[in-house]
C-alpha cells in the first residue's frame, strides 16, 4: 500500500510587502539586493513586524480547507545555519508543543477521497542562491536576498494519497483554490513549490524534495513507487532518506543532505507577538471570503439551471467564472455560459493568454443575446467571438466588417442548398442511402454562407429535398 | 565650569543663557580625555560632531528658534545600541568596524529633542556579562577606584556618567546590566517595564527579556530622559501603548503612606555585611518618610539564576547566528573556503563568555532538552510574576541591596563564570517578571565602594517608582568623584 | 554527561570553531548541573509572560521602499550580489 504526504509552500503573491517588513512581496524580475532593508537583511538592532493582511489571506486558507484555527497563534524560530538565510534561522510556526498555527485538522475530498490536513502555518521564504563557476573548485555562491521574508504558506498533509494522479489532482484543486480565495496567483514561477514523502507497506519514509513543477511531482513520484517496490522485491530494505528529482535523467536521486539530521533547536519568536484571534475577526474574514468553487458551482446549476458538466468546467476557473457573473443577465445565463466553456476556453486557456483577451463581459453579452435572437448562427458566433477576442470591437462592428449575419429566409438558403446539390452529386446520392451524411452537405451550405445560414431550415429543406 | 551639575540643571542653565552649551562640549571633552585613559569607558568618541551640534544649539538658543528640550546635554550610548554614522561594535571583534545605517529609536528620540551624542561606550561583548570585563577592547574600570569593577554589562554607561564625562547614558538591562552599574559606579539606573521602551536598533541579546535604561546622577534626570526615550514604536510590536506619561510631573510627591516589602531572599545570609547594613539603613530612612516596611518573601527567587541564564543562554545562541561575517562584519574573504568552516572560522572570534552561553543555549535547546531546562525556565518566569502580583496586593514598592556584594578587583571572579552568574540574583528577578527596578546611589562602605539600593513597582508603575527613589535618593549625601 | 565530544558538537550546531574545546567541558558541565534545579519546580500554568495583541495591533500591508539603498552598506560585490563561500 502506498502511502504519499505532501508539504507545499504556497507564496502570498497577493500582499504588496514582505511578511516581517515593508518591503515589496513581488520580488522577481528586480535587480540583485535592491529590495531590502534591515529587517529582511538581518541587521544587528532589527525586529521582525508581523503582516496582519498575511495572518488574514493564511486564515482564509485554512478556512477553505476545513481547518480549526486557534484562539491564539504565535511563531517560533528554526536555527540553522545556510548563506541564502540572514539570521540564520527562519521565523515559522511549527511548534511541537502545541497547536499555534494559523490551521489545523483541515480536510479535502479529492475524488472522493477524504485527505487530512495535518497543518497551515506561515513562514517566511529565504533569499535566492545564484551559483558562479563551473568546477566544484571555484564555484562561488552569490546571495540575493529580494525574495528573503517573502511570506510563504506552509500546508501539510497527512500521508493519506494513495496514488500520484491524487496528488496531481489534489495539486490542481489547491492552486484553483488559493487562486480562487485571492490569495495567491500559483502559477507565478516559484509561486508554489510541493515536497512529497511516500513509503511502500510498512517501509521507511522516503522525502521527494526541490521538484519544480506539478507534473515533475507525479513523475517522480511514479518513478519512486517504481524504484521502491523493485527494492522490496529484491528483499532489500528501503533508506529513510531524502532525495531529489533529477528532471534531465528522470529520476529520483540520493541527496548529499543539506541539513543532515539537523536539530533545529526551535524556540520561541519572542519579538513577535501572541496573536489573539478572536471568534469575531473568524466571523469577518468568512464574510469577506470568496465564494467557494463548490458553492459558486452549486449556484450555476440551482440559479442558472446550467448543466453540471458546464458548471464544473467554469466554476473552477476564477477568470471565467468571474467573466460569466459580470456578462450574463437573467435571461441569457446558459448561452453566455456555453459560449465561455465551449469557444473561449478553448482560444484563451493559460494565464499570459487570458490576459491578452481583448473581450469585456459585454461582447459576450450581447453575442449571446443575438444568438439566441437568431441575428448570428452559433458558427458565425465563433467566428465573431474569435475576432472580438483579437480586435476588441464591438459585436455590431466585427458583424458588419465580416458580413455575418444569420441568414434564415427559406429562399436564399434553398438557392445555396441548389448549389451544392450541384457541385457534391455523390454526397448527395450517399445522403439519400443513409441519412445519417446529411452533416456533410449541411457543412457546405454553412461554409458557401460562411456560417450564417440557420441551421434547422437547412436540414428541413435539404432533407425534403433529399427525400423528394 | 561645573561637569558635575545634574541633566536637569544642565537644561535649565542651557536654556536661560547661563552656560554655553559649546562651552560644556568642550569641557566635557577634555575631561574625557583626561579622566578616560584610566577608566576606559569609551570604545567611541565623536568629537567633531558634538562640537559641530553644540555650535549649532548655541545658534539656536541665542536666535530663539526652537530648541529641543536636551538643550545639547552630552550623553552616551553604550555600543549594543545603534547611531547611524558612528560604530556599533558591542565591543566585538565581530562587528569592530561595523557602522549601523540606521539609528535606533532610541538614538533618534534623543537626537530629535537636541541631545548630543557624545560617544559610544564600553560593555561586556554583546551585553553578556556583570563587570564589563569581557570587552573585547578590553575592561572597564570603576572611576571609585580604577583596580575595582564598575559593574555590567553597561559598565561604560555607568562609569562615564560617574566620571563626569557625560550627563546621562543610555545602557540596557538584560540580567541586572543598568543596575549593577548603577550600583558599582554610584549612579542612577533603571530598568523600565519590558515593553515600555523600543528595542529597535538595540542589537539583540535576549530578545523576551532586555530593555533599554537610562542612567544619570539623578532620579530626576533619568524621569527626564524615560520622557524622550519611552513610549509605543511601531518599529517595535512588543513596546506596549502606554499613552503619554509625564515621570518628571508629580516626581517629588514623596512616599508616605505607602507600603514597602523588603525581600527575604535578597538579605540572606550569602550579602556582604556592609551591604546588608546599607540595606538596613536605608530601610529606617524609607520608614522615616512615612512608608511602612514589611517583609516579602518570594520563593522563586530561588530558581530565579538558573532560569534566567537558560532563557539568555538559549536565546543569545539564536540572536547571535546572524553574525555569520557574510553581509557585514570584520575583513575575512570567501576565498578558497567551504561554507561551513568559513562560518565557523569567523565566529571564533567570539569572546570566551559569548561562546560559553551560545555552548549552553545550544545545548538547552537542542531535542530532548527543551521542555527539561527552557520550557522549565519559562515556568518559573510565571511564576515569580504570580508571586510578585500576589506581593504587589499588600505592597506598593519591594526593595532590596542591588547587588549582594561590594565591588570587587578586576580579574577577580573573571575564570569562574558561575559565581559570576549568582552575582545576579537580586537582579534577574525583574527581568523574568517584566516589571521595571531601579537603582538608587545608597552610600558608600568603608574602603570608599559604592551600594545601592534597588527599589521595585509592578508593570508600568514606572511614575511611582521614581516617585520612590527620588524620596529616597533625597535623604543621602553622597561624596564628589575625586577621579 | 558534558565530554569533549559533546562540546564539539555544540559547537557544531552553533558554528563556532573551538581551538580548545576542553577548556569548556568543566565551566559547561558545572553550569548546566546549576541549572538541572531547575527540575525541581512544580508550577502550572498556562499563561505566559509574551506581548499579546490583537490583529489591530500589527503592521498594514503596505509596501514602503527602504529610503536608502541597503545594498550600498554590505559587503557587496561589483553586481550587488553577497558573495557566499561554495556550498558543499
Amino acid at each position: 500500500m502506498t502511502k504519499i504526504g505532501l508539504e507545499i509552500h504556497c507564496q502570498l503573491t497577493k500582499l504588496a510587502s514582505k511578511l516581517f517588513c515593508s518591503c515589496k512581496a513581488e520580488y522577481r524580475n528586480l535587480e540583485p539586493n535592491s529590495n531590502i532593508c534591515p529587517v529582511c537583511a538581518g541587521l544587528p538592532g532589527s525586529l521582525p513586524l508581523l503582516n496582519k493582511k498575511a495572518v488574514e489571506k493564511a486564515a482564509m486558507i485554512s478556512l477553505a480547507l476545513g481547518c480549526t484555527i486557534p484562539e491564539k497563534i504565535g511563531f517560533f524560530r528554526k536555527n540553522y545555519f545556510y548563506p541564502d538565510l540572514p539570521k540564520n534561522f527562519q521565523i515559522t510556526q511549527y511548534n511541537a508543543y502545541g497547536p499555534t498555527s494559523i490551521g489545523s485538522d483541515g480536510k479535502i475530498e479529492i475524488e472522493g477521497k477524504t485527505i487530512r490536513i495535518r497543518r497551515i502555518q506561515l513562514e517566511e521564504d529565504p533569499g535566492r542562491l545564484v551559483y558562479e563557476g563551473t568546477s566544484e573548485k571555484t564555484m562561488i555562491t552569490l546571495v540575493d536576498y529580494n525574495r528573503a521574508g517573502t511570506p510563504l504558506v506552509e500546508i501539510v498533509t497527512e500521508p493519506d494519497f494513495e496514488t500520484p494522479k491524487q496528488v496531481r489532482v489534489f495539486l490542481n484543486v489547491l492552486a484553483d483554490l488559493v487562486e480562487n480565495i485571492g490569495v495567491s496567483d500559483p502559477y507565478l514561477e516559484g509561486a508554489m513549490r510541493v515536497d512529497g514523502n511516500i513509503s511502500e507497506g510498512d517501509g521507511n519514509r522516503v522525502e521527494i524534495k526541490n521538484v519544480g513543477s506539478f507534473r515533475d511531482i507525479e513523475k517522480a513520484l511514479h518513478f519512486e513507487i517504481t524504484r521502491q517496490q523493485s527494492l522490496v522485491e529484491r528483499g532489500i530494505t528501503v533508506l529513510a532518506e531524502t532525495r531529489h528529482w533529477d528532471d534531465a535523467r528522470r529520476i529520483t536521486v540520493s541527496s548529499r543532505s543539506k541539513e543532515e539530521e539537523q536539530d533545529y533547536r526551535y524556540l520561541p519568536e519572542a519579538d513577535i507577538p501572541i496573536v489573539l484571534i478572536g471568534q469575531n475577526s473568524i466571523e469577518q474574514i468568512k464574510i469577506q471570503m470568496p465564494e467557494s468553487i463548490v458553492a459558486r458551482k452549486e449556484r450555476y446549476v440551482k440559479k442558472y439551471g446550467l448543466p453540471a458538466q458546464v458548471a464544473e468546467v467554469l466554476s473552477s476557473d476564477k477568470f471565467y467564472s468571474d467573466l460569466f457573473d459580470k456578462a450574463h443577465n437573467e435571461k441569457n445565463a446558459k448561452e453566455v455560459s456555453n459560449i465561455i466553456t465551449t469557444d473561449l476556453m478553448g482560444f484563451a486557456d493559460t494565464r499570459e493568454k487570458k490576459l491578452e483577451l481583448k473581450i469585456t463581459p459585454k461582447h459576450i453579452s450581447d453575442l449571446a443575446d443575438y444568438i439566441m435572437a437568431s441575428k448570428l448562427t452559433r458558427n458565425s458566433g465563433k467566428t465573431a467571438l474569435q475576432e472580438m477576442v483579437k480586435t476588441g470591437k464591438s459585436l455590431a462592428d466585427v458583424m458588419s466588417s465580416l458580413d455575418l449575419g444569420h441568414v434564415s429566409d427559406a429562399g436564399s438558403i434553398e438557392k445555396i442548398i441548389d448549389e451544392v446539390f450541384k457541385e457534391e452529386e455523390k454526397a448527395v446520392a450517399e445522403a439519400k442511402q443513409n441519412p445519417d451524411t446529411i452533416n456533410y452537405l449541411v457543412g457546405k451550405v454553412m461554409r458557401k454562407t460562411k456560417g450564417k445560414a440557420d441551421p434547422t431550415t437547412t436540414l428541413d429543406i435539404l432533407r425534403k429535398k433529399l427525400s423528394a | 565650569m561645573n561637569l558635575g551639575i545634574s541633566a536637569v540643571e544642565f537644561v535649565s542653565q542651557a536654556k536661560d543663557g547661563t552656560i554655553s552649551v559649546e562651552e560644556f562640549v568642550a569641557k566635557t571633552l577634555d575631561r574625557i580625555k583626561k579622566v578616560d585613559e584610566k577608566i576606559h569607558a569609551f570604545i567611541t568618541v565623536d568629537t567633531q560632531n558634538a562640537l559641530d551640534k553644540a555650535k549649532e544649539i548655541d545658534k539656536k538658543i541665542k536666535s530663539k528658534d526652537k530648541v529641543g528640550s536636551c538643550f545639547g546635554m552630552p550623553v552616551s550610548i553604550k555600543d549594543n545600541i545603534c547611531t547611524a554614522g558612528i560604530k556599533t561594535t558591542c565591543a566585538s571583534k565581530m562587528l569592530e568596524n561595523f557602522v549601523a545605517p540606521y539609528d535606533a529609536t532610541v538614538t533618534s528620540r534623543l537626537k530629535s529633542e537636541d541631545a548630543i551624542i557624545i560617544g559610544k561606550v564600553n560593555l561586556d561583548e554583546f551585553a553578556m556579562g556583570s563587570t564589563t570585563e569581557f570587552s573585547y577592547f578590553g575592561p572597564t574600570r570603576n572611576p571609585w577606584n580604577p583596580e575595582y569593577v564598575p559593574g555590567g554589562s553597561s559598565g561604560g554607561s555607568g562609569a562615564s556618567v560617574a566620571a563626569l564625562e557625560c550627563l546621562a547614558s543610555l545602557g540596557s538591562d538584560t540580567g541586572g546590566s543598568v543596575r549593577s552599574p548603577a550600583s558599582f559606579c554610584s549612579v542612577v539606573g533603571l530598568k523600565p517595564t519590558y515593553g515600555l521602551i523600543s528595542r529597535y536598533g538595540l542589537v539583540s541579546y535576549a530578545n523576551s527579556i532586555e530593555q533599554v535604561g537610562p542612567i544619570a546622577k539623578t532620579v530626576e534626570d533619568v524621569a527626564f530622559l524615560l520622557n524622550i526615550v519611552s513610549g509605543h514604536d511601531p518599529h517595535d510590536n512588543t513596546t506596549a501603548n502606554t499613552g503619554h506619561v509625564d515621570y518628571v510631573k508629580d516626581l517629588k510627591s514623596g512616599i508616605s503612606g505607602k507600603k514597602i516589602g523588603i525581600i527575604s531572599q535578597m538579605i540572606g545570609d550569602g550579602i556582604d555585611k556592609e551591604v546588608a547594613s546599607a540595606t538596613n539603613a536605608a530601610i529606617s530612612q524609607l520608614q522615616n518618610l512615612g512608608a511602612e516596611c514589611i517583609p516579602i518573601s518570594l520563593d522563586a527567587v530561588e530558581h530565579s539564576v538558573a532560569a534566567y541564564y537558560t532563557i539568555a543562554a538559549a536565546e543569545a545562541s539564536s540572536n547571535l547566528a546572524r553574525y555569520d561575517n557574510l553581509r557585514y562584519g570584520f575583513d575575512f574573504s570567501t576565498e578558497g573556503y567551504e561554507f561551513k568552516a568559513f562560518v565557523s572560522k569567523a565566529r571564533s572570534n567570539f569572546g570566551p563568555e559569548v561562546t560559553r552561553r551560545m555552548l549552553l543555549g545550544a545545548f538547552v535547546l537542542s531535542a530532548g532538552y527543551y521542555g527539561k531546562y527552557y520550557l522549565k525556565a519559562q515556568k518559573v518566569r510565571t511564576m515569580i510574576k504570580a508571586q510578585l502580583d500576589e506581593a504587589f496586593k499588600k505592597v506598593d514598592y519591594l526593595v532590596s541591596p542591588t547587588m549582594p556584594i561590594l565591588p570587587f578587583k578586576v580579574g577577580e571572579k573573571v575564570d569562574d563564570p558561575l559565581k559570576l552568574y549568582l552575582t545576579d540574583i537580586n537582579t534577574v528577578t525583574a527581568n523574568l517578571s517584566g516589571i521595571p527596578a531601579i537603582s538608587v546611589p545608597f552610600s558608600m562602605s568603608s574602603s570608599g565602594l559604592p551600594i545601592g539600593i534597588q527599589l521595585f513597582a509592578n508593570s508600568f508603575k514606572e511614575k511611582e517608582l521614581l516617585q520612590a527613589a527620588h524620596a529616597l535618593q533625597e535623604t543621602t549625601t553622597l561624596p564628589e568623584i575625586t577621579l | 554527561m558534558v565530554d569533549r565530544k559533546e562540546i564539539e558538537h555544540l559547537g557544531d550546531l552553533v558554528k563556532v570553531d573551538l581551538s580548545e574545546p576542553e577548556k569548556y567541558i568543566k565551566q559547561v558541565e558545572q553550569i548546566l548541573n546549576y541549572f538541572d534545579n531547575l527540575d525541581k519546580v512544580e508550577f502550572h500554568s498556562d499563561d505566559t509572560l509574551r506581548t499579546q495583541v490583537t490583529s489591530d495591533g500589527l503592521r498594514d500591508d503596505v509596501h514602503k521602499p527602504y529610503g536608502d539603498s541597503l545594498i550600498e552598506h554590505l559587503k557587496k560585490d561589483q553586481n550587488n550580489f553577497i558573495r557566499a563561500p561554495k556550498m558543499v
